[in-house]
């Protein structure tokens, strides 16, 4: 048996919540009585989805929960120091007096949000020698010099040129390894990293695991790893604890848990990835392998699994049918024509305010959508996907080209012409968080386009409708006249999709619709766009970073790179048989979930 | 950044042109004769007329005003004689014919109606004494108000955050100049033997010499006086953005660096709050160099308030004009200064 380093025990952690309804201070139990234990030099995935605890847990472990509203009810969080000595009890510390000394030194951190984890204001150089400096007794110049060295070892470019940066000069990727040479920087024996590649691209997360994999061999640091992402765990643990609400419902190596699950959640956590091998017609979801049941004896509630389910069986497309499917719709005339589309944003002025330098987000791209498909975008943050298309609806101006939509040219439109088609052509936004109005009830925020746009007689009718909508998108009546903020982040895209339709438009983009969602939640959302897509007969653009969903719920797939179109063509064919370079690195960035190690 | 601001300034000077015109015409519209007003009840109408026309008021606005631009332009044309030279004390470029010449000078503003004094020579006595108040008064509301703005943010709810609320919005709520009699009179009567302060004084006064002397003393109240509602404000500004920066990321990633709280809050934090505090700041700073007018006036504070009031009760333009350009100059300076510092605050900032 290896060195134990860390032993949580009946971990038990919770918040305090007021409600403003009933002017009652609640007790939220986020963290249920968990015990796992941590061995050195061995990596642990915690995989869960949000509101699961598992962030709480990793927070927890260094005491970086505000408390309050945090409270650490009970349990014991031992650290076993090298050398043998006697081991920490980190739940019996004062977090602000006694913990610092073991933050950053013995137990080191990285998070999910590189584009916001470091400081803005001091150079990244600064901020990791700052971290040096906390802990070693040593000059400025030395911890200078240490810090461009771990710059090296995270394969940042220019090591001695970094170190002088502000963080917002730095890319995602470069930002998650200024972070890491931060964490590592006075040799942790401990690194919890929570969901460090949700963030960044596929291919950049690619580069990053490596990289952690890497370190974890020099250092012979053990690796609590957090994510919601199944794929990466395979890719980079050894053990597993799958988090559901607080409790861990399954926990075990690596191989066991993805060959041979044994809870139900866990059974539906893995099927609902879009798959990369097969098309299915409609994602399993976690409820079809799951439900929760009042038992009858103890009145509590309990999970219980599910009958073997229907979805597994008769649910997957042949290739085929997808092509005949595919090959229809390009005999249909196209619903968008686009042409030699520029939209570029000034990057430089002159003394009179001209620009004289451009960023070129969308560089001479032309392509059509037929009437009917779903239409892929796909390419890495940064590459003009999000420009294209706002400025394909015309939310953006182009700087030239041609936009012709349904025999109508809209690069010149104004605003006042555009209104009208404002109807027919609608956009569902990424952060389902910010798109809708805190101030506005749901119900309001679905009818308001239909009285703009002035659809059925008067708003008795127009509310019928929306409740009709609410139903169609799996909510109900009574949620008309609830606010933003009750609900969770799926029912608000769900919402957001709903206030979309509200005009029934022919022409939907979706603009990383799914990507700020769970990957549960994430395969709802997608089966019910594609029942309404067949329902309600719209065109959409889907974008998205992420290639396999976009496979999953699109006839073509549209690569974009730098500003500019690499290629275009059947979802099979750019996933079966990649044309360009950027392509393929593309689709071999993407986890599998096949475990490596 | 060199860019940047000639091009600020350049704005500002069309901001200032504005400034003189909108405050000319209100003071041609306005139903009063200047002359009138100099030489008192007992003039007759001809020397009324004969001073009207040596200064120039019988003139439609528009020459007026050109005349005005002319005298306040740093760049002009004037004419090449000892006594012009006497006048606007200009640099003399090079002549233009026989008899004027490209000169290079300060702002003419032309002399009190009342006094004869230079204008430039009024301002330039109590722009360092209203200077000194602002500067004063501003240090302490700074210094007091992003201490109990942090404070306060660091115990959301508390009882302490509470009372600084209520006690801030009260602050703010006061005007200006009640605080300045409540004070004279405690402070400086009531418990003058015990605090030894002066009711009314100025910082620089003549003694029974005729000499100058500072007395700084007589600064303690009308800073105070002065920095109650600026620190009510910073306090709620910086409360406020602080809570904000205290639950980003980068400051759980100072803390789980091993930074004892202190430092969190101090290095890492508050630099990142200061923003908005740091425009509140300055605006307000701009305010006060305009001249505090109440509170100047309830300590006979020799400042520019109290100078601009005097001269507008006396409808002294070329006073009133002088102070409001200077008022203006400061607020466009201000305005680039503070551009200047944010890009200083935050590197993400590019004056641009």
């Amino acid at each position: 048996m290896q060195d134990k380093i860390l032993e949580v025990d009946n971990l038990k952690i919770q918040f305090q919540s007021f409600d403003r309804r009933t002017f009652k201070e609640t007790k939220i139990v986020a963290v249920n009585g968990i015990h796992f234990t941590l061995y050195k030099g061995e990596t642990v995935g915690i995989v869960g989805e949000s509101g699961s605890g598992k962030s709480v847990t990793a927070l927890s472990l260094m005491r970086l929960l505000e408390e309050p509203p945090s409270e650490l009810v009970s349990g014991s969080i031992l650290f076993y120091p090298e050398g043998g000595s006697k081991p920490v009890d980190f739940a019996q510390l004062r977090p602000d007096e006694d913990m610092p000394p073991y933050r950053g030194k013995h137990l080191a951190m990285i998070f999910q949000e590189p584009m916001t984890s470091l400081n803005p204001v001091y150079t990244c150089g600064a901020q990791v020698a700052e971290a040096i400096l906390i802990h070693n007794a040593i000059s400025k110049a030395a911890a200078k010099q240490k810090t461009i060295e771990l710059f090296e070892k995270v394969k940042l470019p220019n090591p001695a040129q970094m170190y002088d940066r502000y963080p917002h000069e730095l890319s995602g990727g470069q930002k998650q390894r200024v972070m890491i040479a931060m964490a590592m920087s006075c040799d942790p024996a401990i690194l919890i990293a929570d969901e460090p590649t949700t963030a960044l691209d596929v291919t950049v997360q690619k580069e990053i695991l490596k990289l952690t994999n890497e370190l974890q061999q020099n250092f012979g640091t053990s690796i609590l790893f957090i994510t919601h992402d199944l794929g990466v765990i395979a890719e980079i643990a050894d053990r597993v604890l799958v988090m559901y609400k607080g409790n861990i419902v399954e926990s075990g190596n690596v191989e066991d848990v993805f060959l041979r699950p044994q809870h139900p959640y866990t059974k539906g956590l893995l099927a609902c990835r879009p798959p990369l091998g097969q098309r299915l017609k409609r994602l399993p979801v976690v409820s079809d392998f799951m439900g929760e049941r009042v038992n009858a004896i103890t009145g509590a509630k309990e999970l219980y699994e599910k009958d073997q389910p229907n979805i597994v069986f008769n649910n997957t497309i042949s290739d085929a049918e997808a092509l005949t499917k595919s090959s229809k719709l390009l005999e249909n005339a196209p619903m968008m024509v686009v042409k030699n589309l520029n939209t570029w944003f000034p990057t430089k002025k002159n003394l009179w305010g001209k620009p004289i330098e451009w960023f070129k987000a969308v560089n001479d791209v032309s392509f059509n959508v037929y009437e009917g498909e779903t239409l892929g975008l796909v390419g890495e943050s940064g590459c003009g996907k999000t420009t294209l298309g706002r400025t394909i609806l015309r939310l953006m101006r182009p700087q030239s080209g041609e936009i012709i939509f349904e025999n109508q040219h809209l690069e010149h439109l104004e605003q006042d012409a555009l209104r009208p088609l404002r109807k027919k052509m609608q956009i569902v936004f990424q952060d389902p968080y910010s798109s809708l109005n805190p101030r506005m009830t749901i119900g309001a925020a679905i009818l308001e386009p239909m009285q703009v746009h002035k659809i059925y007689e008067n708003d008795k009718i127009r509310k019928e409708k929306v409740i009709e909508l609410l139903e169609t998108v799996s909510m109900t009546a009574e949620q008309y006249h609830r606010y933003p903020h009750e609900f969770s982040g799926g029912q608000r895209q769900r919402i957001c999709i709903a206030r979309a339709l509200a005009l029934q438009p022919t022409f939907l983009v979706c603009d990383e619709s799914v990507s700020a969602l769970d990957v549960s939640v994430q395969a709802q959302v997608l089966n019910l766009l594609m029942d309404l897509k067949a329902k309600m007969k719209f065109t959409c653009v889907f974008i998205s970073h992420d290639l396999s969903v976009v496979r999953f719920i699109s006839d073509r797939i549209m690569v974009m790179n730098k500003g500019r179109i690499e290629e275009i063509g059947f979802a099979d064919a750019i996933y079966q048989n990649p044309q360009t370079e950027y392509t393929q690195r593309l689709i071999e960035a993407i986890p599998k979930g096949i475990i490596t190690k | 950044m060199i860019h940047f601001i000639l091009r600020r300034l350049l704005y500002g000077s069309v901001v200032m042109f504005f400034v003189v015109l909108i405050i000319s015409s209100i003071i041609y519209a306005a139903p009063v004769d200047p002359t009138r007003m100099t030489f008192g009840q007992r003039s007759d109408n001809a020397t009324v007329q004969a001073k009207r026309k040596e200064l120039g008021l019988d003139q439609p606005l528009y020459v007026q005003l050109g005349m005005y631009m002319r005298d306040i332009l740093p760049l002009s044309i004037e004419g090449d004689t000892p006594a012009e030279k006497e006048k606007y004390q200009y640099f003399k470029l090079f002549s233009v014919g026989n008899h004027n010449a490209l000169v290079f000078k300060y702002p003419y503003l032309r002399e009190s109606y009342q006094t004869g004094r230079r204008v430039s020579e009024i301002l330039s006595s109590a722009i360092p004494q209203t200077a000194v108040l602002a500067l004063a008064s501003m240090l302490i509301a700074t210094f007091l108000g992003i201490l109990l703005g942090v404070a306060a943010a660091l115990k959301p709810g508390s009882v302490f955050d509470t009372s600084a609320i209520i006690a801030s919005v009260m602050g703010y709520s006061l005007p200006s100049y009640i605080v300045a009699m409540m004070l004279a009179l405690i402070g400086g009567y009531w418990l003058s033997d015990w605090t030894g302060l002066n009711i009314q004084g100025s910082l620089f006064e003549l003694d029974d010499f005729g000499d100058n002397r500072t007395v700084w003393k007589n600064l303690i109240l009308p800073a105070i006086a002065l920095g109650i509602r600026p620190v009510a404000l910073i306090t709620q500004l910086t409360r406020g953005t602080m809570m904000d920066v205290l639950t980003q990321d980068y400051v759980r990633t100072a803390t789980a660096k091993g930074l004892r709280k202190k430092i969190v809050i101090f290095k890492h934090a508050l630099r990142n709050a200061l923003n908005p505090v740091a425009t509140a700041i300055s605006g307000w700073f701009a305010g006060l160099l305009a001249g505090a007018f109440f509170v100047e006036s309830v300590f006979s504070y020799n400042g520019l308030g109290q100078v601009t009031v005097t001269a507008l009760l006396n409808f002294d333009i070329p006073v009133v004009l002088g102070s409001v350009l200077f008022t203006a100059l400061v607020f466009v300076v201000m305005n680039v200064f503070v551009d200047v510092l944010y890009a200083l605050l935050d590197p993400r900032i590019r004056l641009n």
